[in-house]
Parts: structure tokens; C-alpha cells; sequence
């Protein structure tokens, strides 16, 4: 009888708890909803502290702190990304209204000067939101790490991508005089100097970037970037031969091998010949088909490749 | 001759009540636990390192560090403060002063058996970041980390001694207080000095120096941002800092002795 006894006791303590528990996360599911959404200049104006306030006041674990601010820039973003509905163009995430993004790396890199990470990231991101902050981000870094070419690559990065060759090349040049910078520091400035704009340029400047980045989604980054060049190579032929035939013809290809055999007649460099896919489609370098359209008589690429699309 | 023997009879003495402090804080359970505790938070280092874009072995290095400085002080403080207060709470105070044991020897064997606790505490904390940093193939922060281990433990035995000063004439409650509070003071101290520095009054500067060097000066043995940007500690700056933990200490201890050696237990 007593053993039944203290068997009621434990199953009743497990009801009640188990009772209470769901209860309690019912109500706290429900306080959420009616919890008022702030708006997002609230939201983030949290972050009023700077991060140089806070150094030597954090017992010296400042590397930790800049290794939190690291970690939130990058979720600040990834969350912003996964939140926004719609298209995104990876050289303008203005519409995210990342404010906070420059504040964190900021943050991180007054608490732990060396932070290699937090700059090169920031290099690589900030000029789609600011390019001045960018700027300031990446001069920073080369007043904290004097002896690092690598900032003058990515200081270069960011004024030829701003179209300000002149200063690209001063910055890739002052690059090359760091001791132990490869020999491409000095053959960007002279490049920079002759043909800036070129598309030989951009496509060794990403394919630096691609070899010399120390973290995956830098590396992917560039390849992206890579592709995008090799895309619009191909893009710029195909559609260069779809508008003559349109203007020799009247119209434009019809059917697949109609398209297939006018991308006979494009001469392309062998390294970025286009490819086709099983179905007969011609493919972009991530190897998503290109979007035909028929009615404007262009070639485009789709929006599921991954590839970064041109400006609006 | 007599005194030679002396010399030696006293450091057996030490050395029996330090082994006999390291077998009961090695038995304490909640010691496991802190140090189990640690590990699971470097262990943490390498799932969180998954957030970081490739910065894993750079995560591990600072979680670590600091769990590892965190928890060594915890220790410090909270074993540090009862051992003395430990054994005359428990009378047992009596019983060893009832044998040929001076009170300085009992001091002294008391702070160096926790010293070798903390040490061993330390060395396992130390090899869970190494196994981490091996697991994400960051072998290439091992030895930098280890610098800044070393010198985390060299901050632990001052934080030890100071805990031991203020158990001397304090209760443990308010001994724990205040050995916190010097370490994070510790950390502050070069604030200080800047303050002195910028104020009008000499008599406020002289007096901001003199407690700045009252106080530990703890910031030399941080070097857990250098150690997970791959800087190694140098020699220069190892024996430095083993210097002025050891000359702290026997400031720290020599004051604890002359306090305890003036205590009634009756």
C-alpha cells in the first residue's frame, strides 16, 4: 500500500509538472505574440557603446568581446539576408538596412586591433552598404598592421571597384613595398594605371582574392565574383549574335538547335567556352541554364544561380 | 651548521603541509566540477566555432583562455580564502600548532599546495584547449596559447596569495569579496595611473601611484588576444612576469604571516 502510495506521489509530481511546464510555454508563446515589434531604428539603437570605451575595462579578455562582436556582425547579416523577402544583389545590401554592420566591426577590431577576419570581411562587404566606411575600416587596419600587404590589396579592392583607379593603384603600390608582398601588388598598380576598367583586371584581382582568402566564404566570394566575369563574357557574345541574326533575319532563334548551332558561330577564349547541360541548354559557370527570353531576343542569367546579378 | 639543519627541517614541514593541501583540494568534488565545467566550455569553443566563418581555432583560443582564467580564479579565491579559515573553523588548528610547526611554515605550505592544485588544475584546462585546437586544426595557436596559459597561472598565484592575505585577518565571505575585487581592480590599476596623470593636484597623483603600485598590476599576464592572433609570449616577457608573481607573492605572504602569526585562536 505504502509503495503504491509513493508511486501516485511521483506519477501525480510528473502530471502537475508536466502540466505547468505546457502551460507556461503556451502563455509564453502567446506573451510574445502580444509583445509590441519594435521598429527597427529602436531595435538597433542598442549598440550606443563603442568598443575602444570598453577596452582594458574587460579584464583583458577583449580578444573574447571582439570575437562576440565578430560572430553578431556575421549573423546580423545572415539574418538580415534570411529575413529579406525578394531578390538581393550582392554589390548593393542597402535595401537590408544594415546600419549596425560597421558598428560591430568597428567594435571588434578597436577590441582586438590584429582582428585579420573582421577586416577582410568587412572589406568584402561593407562597400555594398558604405563604401567611406569601408575605406575607413580597411585604413584602419593598416594603421593596426603596418606590416601586412594584404590590407593595400584589399584597400586597392574597394577604390577600383569605386572606379577611383588612381588611387587603387597607389594603394596596391604602397602594398608592394611591404617586405614579404607578392609580386601581383606591383603588377595591380601598374594595371590599375593602363587598364583599370578592363575585364582582364577585374578577373585578376578576384582571382587573387580567390587564392589568397583565408576563409571559405571569402573564397566562395570571389569564385562568385570569377563566374560572374565569365558569365558576362559569355553573355555579352551570345547576345552580340542573337541581335545580329534578329537584325539579319527578322527573328530570332527558335527551338534548341537553332540556339545551339548560332552559339557555334560565337568565338569565345577556350577557357570560357560555354557549356550545355543535358537538356541542350547552354549553362552559366555555376552550371544553372541561362534564362532565354524570346520575345526580347536575350540572353540572361537565371535567377536561382547563385551568381551575383548585375545592377538595376 | 644547527641552522643549516634548521633551514632544512623547515622546508620538509612546508613541504608535508603542501602535499597534505593539494590531497584535500584534489578530493574536493566541486574542483572537478569547475574544471569539468572549463572543458565543456572549450569543448563549446569548437560547435560556436561553426558561427565564427572559419575563425574556430581563434574561438577556441579566447573562450578558452578565458575559462580557463575564470575558473582558475574561482578556484583561487574560494579554496584560497578557506584554507585557513577552513582549519580553525574546524579546530584543527590546534592540532597542528600543537606540533613543532611555526606558523610562517603552515602559511607558506598552505599557499604552495594550492599553487600545485591550481597548476595541475591548469595543466588539464590547458591540454582540453590544445585537443581542441588540434580537433579544428589550429595546431598552429598551440604554443601561443600556451604562452598565455602560463601566464594566466602566474596571475592565479598572486590572485592565491591575496586571498590568503585576506583570510588572515577576515572572514571568508568578505576575504572572497575582496580578492575579487582586487582582481578586477588588478586589471584596472593602469586606469589609475591615467587618472593620476590627469589631474591638477600632485598630492592626488602621488597617492593614485602609490595604489597603483600597491596593487597587482594584472594586465601584464593578459595575453589571451595576442595568444589568438598567434603572437607567442617571448622569454622577456615570461620571466618578467614570473619575477613580479613571485616578488608579489612574498609581499602577499609575508604580510599574511606577520597578521597570522598575531592571531589568538583561543
Amino acid at each position: 500500500m505504502r509503495l503504491f502510495r509513493g508511486q501516485a506521489r511521483i506519477i501525480s509530481v510528473v502530471v502537475i509538472s508536466a502540466a505547468a511546464l505546457s502551460f507556461a510555454a503556451f502563455i509564453g508563446r502567446r506573451a510574445l505574440t502580444v509583445k509590441p515589434e519594435l521598429p527597427d531604428e529602436i531595435k538597433e539603437s542598442d549598440l550606443t557603446f563603442q568598443g575602444r570605451r570598453l577596452r582594458g575595462f574587460v579584464l583583458g579578455g577583449d580578444g573574447l568581446l571582439a570575437d562576440w562582436y565578430w560572430m553578431q556582425s556575421l549573423q546580423y547579416i545572415g539574418g538580415k539576408l534570411v529575413a529579406y523577402e525578394g531578390d538581393i544583389n550582392l554589390d548593393d545590401l542597402r535595401p537590408l538596412k544594415p546600419r549596425l554592420l560597421y558598428q560591430y566591426l568597428e567594435n571588434a577590431t578597436d577590441l582586438d586591433p590584429h582582428f585579420y577576419a573582421a577586416y577582410a570581411y568587412g572589406a568584402v562587404v561593407l562597400p555594398a552598404i558604405n563604401n567611406m566606411q569601408a575605406i575607413a575600416l580597411i585604413k584602419k587596419g593598416i594603421a593596426n598592421n603596418p606590416d601586412k600587404w594584404r590590407f593595400y590589396q584589399y584597400l586597392g579592392y574597394i577604390y577600383w571597384r569605386l572606379g577611383d583607379y588612381r588611387a587603387a593603384s597607389e594603394a596596391y603600390s604602397r602594398g608592394a613595398e611591404i617586405p614579404d608582398a607578392p609580386a601581383f601588388m606591383l603588377e595591380m598598380s601598374a594595371a590599375m594605371k593602363s587598364r583599370g576598367g578592363e575585364r582582364e583586371t577585374a578577373r585578376a584581382i578576384y582571382r587573387q582574392l580567390y587564392e589568397n582568402a583565408e576563409d571559405a566564404k571569402a573564397r566562395e566570394n570571389a569564385l562568385l565574383r570569377l563566374y560572374e566575369i565569365d558569365a558576362n563574357e559569355q553573355l555579352e557574345a551570345v547576345n552580340a549574335a542573337l541581335t545580329e541574326r534578329f537584325r539579319k533575319s527578322g527573328k530570332c532563334p527558335s527551338g534548341r538547335s537553332a540556339l545551339i548551332e548560332l552559339l557555334r558561330t560565337i568565338n569565345l577564349p577556350p577557357r570560357n567556352e560555354i557549356k550545355i547541360n543535358a537538356a541542350g541548354m547552354p549553362v552559366d559557370p555555376t552550371g544553372v541554364a541561362f534564362q532565354f527570353d524570346q520575345l526580347l531576343c536575350r540572353m540572361a542569367i537565371a535567377p536561382e544561380s547563385k551568381i551575383p546579378k548585375p545592377l538595376e | 651548521m644547527p641552522s643549516n639543519n634548521n633551514f632544512t627541517e623547515s622546508l620538509r614541514i612546508v613541504g608535508i603541509i603542501a602535499k597534505n593541501t593539494f590531497r584535500e583540494a584534489i578530493r574536493d568534488r566541486i574542483l572537478y566540477n569547475l574544471v569539468i565545467f572549463a572543458l565543456l566550455i572549450t569543448a563549446s569553443a569548437i560547435l560556436l566555432g561553426e558561427l565564427t566563418n572559419g575563425q574556430e581555432a581563434r574561438t577556441i583560443v579566447n573562450l578558452g583562455t578565458n575559462a580557463i582564467l575564470l575558473f582558475g580564479v574561482i578556484i583561487a579565491i574560494f579554496v584560497g580564502v578557506g584554507l585557513v579559515s577552513k582549519e580553525i573553523e574546524k579546530r584543527t588548528v590546534y592540532s597542528i600548532f600543537s606540533k613543532p610547526v611555526g606558523r610562517g611554515q603552515f602559511v607558506i605550505g598552505k599557499y604552495l599546495g594550492l599553487c600545485l592544485t591550481l597548476l595541475v588544475n591548469t595543466a588539464v584546462m590547458a591540454t582540453g584547449v590544445c585537443l581542441a585546437l588540434a580537433y579544428v586544426g589550429g595546431t598552429q595557436l598551440i604554443l601561443p596559447s600556451l604562452g598565455a596559459v602560463a601566464l594566466i597561472y602566474l596571475e592565479l598565484i598572486i590572485i592565491t596569495a591575496v586571498a590568503i592575505l585576506f583570510s588572515s585577518f577576515s572572514t571568508a565571505t568578505l576575504s572572497a569579496l575582496f580578492t575579487f575585487l582586487i582582481f578586477v581592480i588588478g586589471h584596472l590599476s593602469a586606469s589609475l595611473r591615467d587618472l593620476g596623470a590627469a589631474l591638477a593636484s600632485d598630492f592626488a597623483r602621488y597617492l593614485l601611484d602609490f595604489v597603483y603600485y600597491l596593487l597587482p598590476n594584472l594586465a601584464i599576464f593578459s595575453f589571451r588576444t595576442e595568444a589568438a592572433n598567434g603572437y607567442i609570449a617571448s622569454a622577456a616577457l615570461l620571466s618578467g612576469a614570473l619575477a613580479y608573481a613571485i616578488a608579489y607573492s612574498i609581499a602577499m605572504l609575508a604580510i599574511s604571516i606577520a597578521i597570522f602569526s598575531r592571531r589568538n585562536f583561543k
